[in-house]
């Protein structure tokens, strides 16, 4: 079930909410987990026993590691644990069919485990709370990856309020806007440049551009609603994005997408093989052992395995030296410079991404510089560029932190901050109302990371 | 505790909830008139269908289709695209100069070919003996409002030379030149039968079929017509006026269908169809295979053998007062192959009548 279908808004959560506001406190985990199961069972049912058994397991794993973490099984137990897990996912990376969200959900595993194991958090008990912790709906199919550490409190006993639930359904709301109203327009422009018999090089750059915004707000989009229904929940998710495209280096990127799987991968990979405290040689190595696993995690096909080491190269190269002379770097010129510098890297990483092979990919970039025998500019690039331009600006600007900045300072005056209080509501209704109009007319409403 | 938490929280649980209970209770509608399409119903529950997947997927279907306030939606959805978005097509269709239409692009090759195929095989195979085959190829709406308007359009020059290369046992007639924009409907894709008398007059000579002149009246539906691009844009539009031509000798006209093997007479304009979901249908009945026309005022022997898509449900009466019996065939229903065994192919005239909009999408072609 997507987040953005009239199934999810009108009918599957409306009765969720209802049943766990009535329901007693110890048994809203309970009711959490039930309305994951179906929510996941929605999407296919054939694949909730696989989930159901990696819960199971998930579970017991963590009880024998809590119990015998101080002794020398421990180690074997967890790397037992953590080898079902890895050799579950990368059975399925290869596999015909795709277990939604299963990359999501064995991370969020086994990192439970692993904190287990190193006694930051002690094993959960209740099989209700450690399955509804990592079932859980609003992030189980398409992350944030949320660690165990993070929400234990939480899974055992957490407030529910009023500012909490408004500020989940701004998060919600806002989150489901940036998803139908964005990235779906720009994902059909994609779509429409894929099944284009008129490409020019000109178009290239036009789909480069739409498919790097589409990303963004495809899957902040849904990080954010996730983040949103968390809160109406009474959880508090980490935020999986912080205005990436802002970015001023590589290095800053990546500390600004996906945060929650970068971060995975820094506190159970990176930093487990000895981060940057080791001799230069050996910390390259890490480097490249991190962005190979991320790109693999991203699908088992060469232009993941490209897109992720294609990241070590270049971060390689701003830790050694670009890094130190970008920062160097003054002025407007410079910090443009160094934006279009990272945009243009982006784009390119997420055209090779998006392509659906290594070839492809190789064509695609090609002809982005010239090199495929094609015009500068075709009919259809300008129709679209022109059909498309005010999504394009608004997508552009929506991508950093202006509109928060705005509403910022508004705040700061009296009558700016009465004038937030009463538009804010109406502004959520008038945006639910639109994006429930998209979804009744239109067809196109892929989410992108369900296929990871 | 914020007071604006409790007002956000309350205002949006009571849309979300509204919305939800208006969801649920809501009665089923059979059929959306401005999609002239049947809407999904609630979906069958069994343990197969929820196994496999069906379930869900239908129920998906139904609460799509069946959502309170449906087309009010649609309606708001196109507003913003076009006004807020800015769009310049709204699902491919776009309103230029008052006339809504659908974007018809690009040319597709492998359409015009298996077009061109299966015209082929009814020449092989009835038309050898045809007095004279001609083709005429009429122009869509696209063709005077696209380009002019900055829209994606066919190369209308490469179709028409590419289907004409492709039929060169045929004698081909220009119709480009013949219409202009106000003879289509506004929100429909098709021609204005009462626009059409000069074409069909330059059709007959182009063809050397010689008639007397005929004064046509014409009458007025009441019915406003909602064409089909009316209920695709979305947006608020006039509806257009459905006229047709009749004369006494239209009136004395036979025209015959045979769908059952033998032929049943039907009205030249059928006034229920008029009413129904697809005004134009009255045209001949709309979606017919094999029709007949037979003209009691002619007695020349003469006799032509149409082939044509719904352009032609309005046109070919036009053409009746120079034949003494017309065919009319619509191989989108009738497989080519069965067309042998209810016309008798002989030295008629055969004229093809396609729109470039079935040329470029000619899959239907049978």
């Amino acid at each position: 079930m997507l987040f953005s279908s009239i199934s999810f808004l009108y009918y599957f959560l409306p009765c969720v909410l209802i049943l766990y506001l009535v329901t007693p406190r110890k048994l809203k985990n309970f009711v959490l987990l039930l309305s994951s199961l179906f929510f996941y069972g929605w999407g296919g049912v054939n694949f909730l026993w696989l989930m159901m058994i990696m819960l199971a397991a998930g579970y017991i794993w963590g009880l024998l590691v809590g119990k015998y973490r101080e002794q020398k099984i421990g180690k074997w137990l967890l790397g037992a644990a953590l080898g079902m897990n890895v050799l579950t996912l990368i059975y399925f990376k290869f596999a015909d069919v795709f277990p939604i969200g299963i990359s999501f959900y064995t991370f969020q595993i086994m990192s439970y485990i692993v904190d287990v194991y190193r006694g930051e958090v002690p094993a959960q008990r209740n099989p209700v709370n450690f399955s509804a912790y990592a079932s859980m709906f609003p992030q189980l199919v398409a992350g944030p990856i949320v660690r165990y550490a993070d929400i234990a409190k939480q899974l055992e006993s957490r407030a529910h309020s009023f500012d909490h639930a408004a500020l989940g359904i701004r998060t919600f709301v806002l989150g489901l806007a940036k998803k139908v109203l964005i990235a779906n327009t720009l994902g059909e422009l994609c779509d429409i440049f894929r099944a284009s018999n008129d490409k020019a090089v000109l178009f290239y750059w036009l789909y480069a551009a739409a498919f790097t915004l589409h990303i963004y707000f495809d899957f902040s989009g849904y990080s954010d609603m996730a983040v949103g229904l968390g809160k109406m929940f009474g959880f508090d998710f980490m935020d999986n994005f912080n205005y990436p495209y802002i970015s001023k280096s590589i290095t800053e990127f990546w500390r600004r997408w996906h945060i929650s799987l970068s971060s995975w991968f820094r506190d159970y990979v990176y930093i487990p093989l000895g981060g940057n405290r080791v001799p230069k040689g050996r910390w390259f190595f890490n480097i490249f052992v991190v962005w190979f696993l991320t790109g693999f995690w991203h699908g088992a096909a060469w232009n993941f395995i490209a897109w992720g080491l294609g990241f070590a190269v270049i971060l390689v190269i701003e830790k050694m030296w670009l890094l130190r002379q970008l920062e160097q770097s003054k002025g407007v010129a410079a910090q443009i410079l160094r934006h279009v510098y990272v945009m243009v890297i982006v784009m390119i990483s997420f055209v090779l991404f998006n392509a659906a092979d290594i070839t492809e990919a190789g064509t695609y970039i090609a002809s982005m510089f010239g090199l495929g025998d094609l015009a500068l500019v075709s009919k259809e690039t300008v129709y679209y560029m022109r059909s498309y331009l005010v999504i394009f600006l608004a997508a552009m600007i929506g991508a950093t932190p202006i509109p928060k900045m705005l509403v910022c300072k508004m705040q700061e005056t009296k009558v700016g901050k009465t004038l937030l209080d009463v538009a804010e509501p109406i502004a959520l209704v008038i945006l639910l109302m639109v994006v429930t109009a998209y979804l009744v007319d239109g067809s196109f409403n892929p989410f992108l990371y369900f296929r990871f | 505790m914020k007071k604006k938490s409790v007002v956000v929280t309350s205002v949006m649980a009571a849309v979300l909830f509204g919305c939800s209970v208006l969801a649920w209770t809501k009665e089923t509608d059979a059929f959306s008139d401005s999609e002239r399409r049947e809407l999904a119903k609630y979906p069958k529950f069994s343990v197969e269908s929820m196994m496999d997947g069906s379930f869900m997927e239908d129920f998906e279907s139904y609460t799509l289709d069946q959502f309170p306030f449906r087309d009010l939606f649609r309606k708001l959805k196109a507003r913003i695209v076009f006004d807020v978005w800015g769009q310049k097509d709204n699902n491919d269709i776009y309103i230029a100069d008052g006339y809504a239409s659908k974007m018809e692009y690009p040319l597709s090759k492998p359409m015009l070919d298996h077009a061109a195929n299966r015209f082929e095989y009814l020449y092989e195979t009835y038309l050898l003996d045809a007095e004279d085959i001609y083709f005429a190829i009429v122009p869509d709406k696209n063709y005077f409002l696209a380009e002019q308007n900055g829209y994606l359009s066919l190369d209308y020059e490469e179709l028409i030379s590419y289907m004409n290369e492709k039929t060169d046992y045929m004698t081909p007639i220009d119709l480009t030149g013949q219409l202009k924009l106000e003879d289509y409907y506004y929100t429909d894709t098709h021609w204005r039968q009462e626009n059409l008398t000069d074409l069909a007059d330059y059709l007959l000579e182009a063809m050397g079929a010689e008639s007397a002149e005929q004064e046509y009246q014409k009458i007025e539906s009441e019915i406003p017509f909602y064409g089909v691009y009316y209920g695709q844009a979305a947006l608020p539009m006039e509806p257009d006026t459905l006229n047709y031509l009749t004369n006494e000798m239209l009136e004395d006209c036979k025209v015959f269908t045979f769908e059952t093997g033998k032929p049943v007479e039907i009205p030249m304009y059928d006034m229920e169809k008029a009413k129904g979901k697809d005004p134009y249908e009255m045209f001949l009945s709309g979606t017919r295979p094999i029709l007949t026309i037979e003209n009691p005022h002619v007695d020349n022997g003469e006799e032509l053998i149409v082939f044509r898509d719904s352009f032609g449900s309005s046109l070919v009466p036009l053409l009746a007062k120079a034949y003494e019996k017309i065919t009319i065939l619509d191989i989108r229903y009738v497989n080519s192959s069965m067309l042998g065994q209810f016309v008798e192919f002989g030295d008629q005239d055969v004229l093809f009548l396609y729109s470039t909009m079935l040329l470029n999408s000619s899959l239907a072609l049978k």
